[in-house]
C-alpha cells in the first residue's frame, strides 16, 4: 500500500514537471546534412544549388560573357518527373539567389508580373501619383536569356534496402537565337537499409 | 569483471559522442595581394587526424571570382564517411553570404583522397576556410 503511494507521488510529481517543461524545442543548423528519408531534402536542394551555381559562373564562355555586363535572365519552371512532390520554384529560387549576389547576372522576376502591372496602373490611373515621378509603361527590360530544366529519379528497392538516384538538369538558352549557352547536372545517390533494432 | 566491462563501454561511448560532434580538420588559406598563398591546416581531433586529412589545397580564379580546390585524403583501411563544408572571407576577414554552403557528404574508399572545389559566392572573396569532420 505503501509502495503504491510512493509511485504515485512520483507519477505526480513527473506529470507537474513535463507539464512545467513543455514540448522540447531547439534549433538546429539549417546547412547540415539531413538523412531523416531517402526523400528529397534540404541538403539534396542546397547541393544542387551549389553545384549547379558554381558550374554556371565558371563555364569559360559565361566567365567572358559576364567580365563586363550582367546580362539579363528569366528563370522558367523546373519539370519534375520524378514520383515525389517537390517544390522545384524553391531550388530554382535558391539558385536565382546566389548566381544574383555573385554579381554576375541580373533577373526578370515573372512571377510578380501580376503586382508590377497594378502597381504601374495604380501609379498612372489613381491620381495619386506625381505623373513625373510615376513609373512608365514600355520601358522594362526584356530577359537575354532563359534558365530552365527537368529533375528525374530512379527508385530501386528490394526488401532491406532502398535506393534513390535523383538527376537535375539545368540549361541556359539564348532568347533569341535559340542556342542552349550552358548546360549543367547534379547527381544524387541516397540508400535506406532497413534497421532490424 | 563487470566494473571493467561497464567503465570500457562507457569509455568507449565517450570517445563516439566526441568523434561524432568535432570538427576535425581546417584549412584556411587566403590569397595575398601579391597572389602568394598563405595556408593553415588545423586539426582538433588526433584520432581522426590520423584517418582523415586535408592533404593540399589549391587556389585561382575564373574571372575575377576565387576558385579553389581541396584535396581530403583517407590514411585509413577502412572507408570514410565524412562532411565538409566551405565558408568564404573578404578582405577584412568578414565571413560572406553565411550559411551560403551546406555541410556536404561525401564518402572516401581506404587509402584514397578525393578532390572538392568550390567557387566563391562574389568577387569580394580572397579567403576561404575548409571544414570537415566524420
Amino acid at each position: 500500500m505503501k509502495l503504491v503511494r510512493i509511485l504515485a507521488v512520483i507519477f505526480a510529481g513527473l506529470v507537474l514537471a513535463s507539464c512545467a517543461s513543455g514540448p522540447k524545442i531547439s534549433y538546429g543548423d539549417a546547412t547540415a546534412v539531413e538523412t531523416t528519408t531517402t526523400g528529397f531534402g534540404s541538403t539534396d536542394l542546397q547541393s544542387i544549388a551549389a553545384k549547379l551555381v558554381d558550374d554556371l559562373i565558371s563555364f569559360p564562355p559565361i566567365v567572358q560573357m559576364t567580365a563586363q555586363r550582367r546580362p539579363v535572365v528569366f528563370v522558367d519552371k523546373i519539370k519534375n518527373k520524378t514520383t515525389e512532390h517537390i517544390d522545384t520554384e524553391s531550388i530554382t529560387d535558391t539558385v536565382q539567389t546566389k548566381l544574383l549576389q555573385s554579381g554576375k547576372f541580373r533577373f526578370v522576376d515573372m512571377t510578380a508580373v501580376k503586382a508590377v502591372q497594378e502597381q504601374m496602373q495604380f501609379q498612372m490611373d489613381s491620381g495619386m501619383v506625381d505623373p513625373g515621378k510615376a513609373a512608365a509603361f514600355g520601358k522594362q527590360t526584356g530577359a537575354e536569356f532563359m534558365l530552365y530544366g527537368n529533375m528525374s529519379s530512379i527508385i530501386k528497392r528490394n526488401s532491406s534496402t532502398k535506393d534513390v538516384y535523383y538527376k537535375f538538369t539545368l540549361k541556359l538558352v539564348n532568347l533569341e537565337s535559340g542556342i542552349m549557352e550552358w548546360a549543367g547536372e547534379k547527381e544524387i545517390r541516397k540508400t535506406g537499409e532497413k534497421s532490424f533494432f | 569483471m563487470r566494473k571493467i566491462i561497464l567503465k570500457a563501454v562507457i569509455l568507449v561511448g565517450v570517445l563516439m559522442s566526441m568523434l561524432g560532434c568535432a570538427v576535425n580538420e581546417t584549412a584556411t588559406v587566403v590569397v595575398n595581394e601579391d597572389g602568394s598563398v598563405t595556408q593553415v591546416i588545423e586539426s582538433n581531433s588526433d584520432l581522426l587526424a590520423s584517418n582523415l586529412k586535408i592533404a593540399d589545397t589549391k587556389t585561382g580564379f575564373v574571372g575575377n571570382l576565387l576558385k579553389v580546390q581541396v584535396e581530403i585524403k583517407n590514411d585509413s583501411d577502412d572507408a570514410l564517411n565524412f562532411q565538409y563544408k566551405f565558408k568564404w572571407l573578404d578582405k577584412s576577414g568578414f565571413e560572406v553570404a553565411i550559411d551560403g554552403r551546406p555541410w556536404q557528404p561525401l564518402t572516401i574508399t581506404p587509402y584514397e583522397s578525393k578532390i572538392v572545389q568550390g567557387i566563391a559566392p562574389n568577387s569580394s572573396v580572397n579567403s576561404f576556410k575548409v571544414l570537415v569532420q566524420d
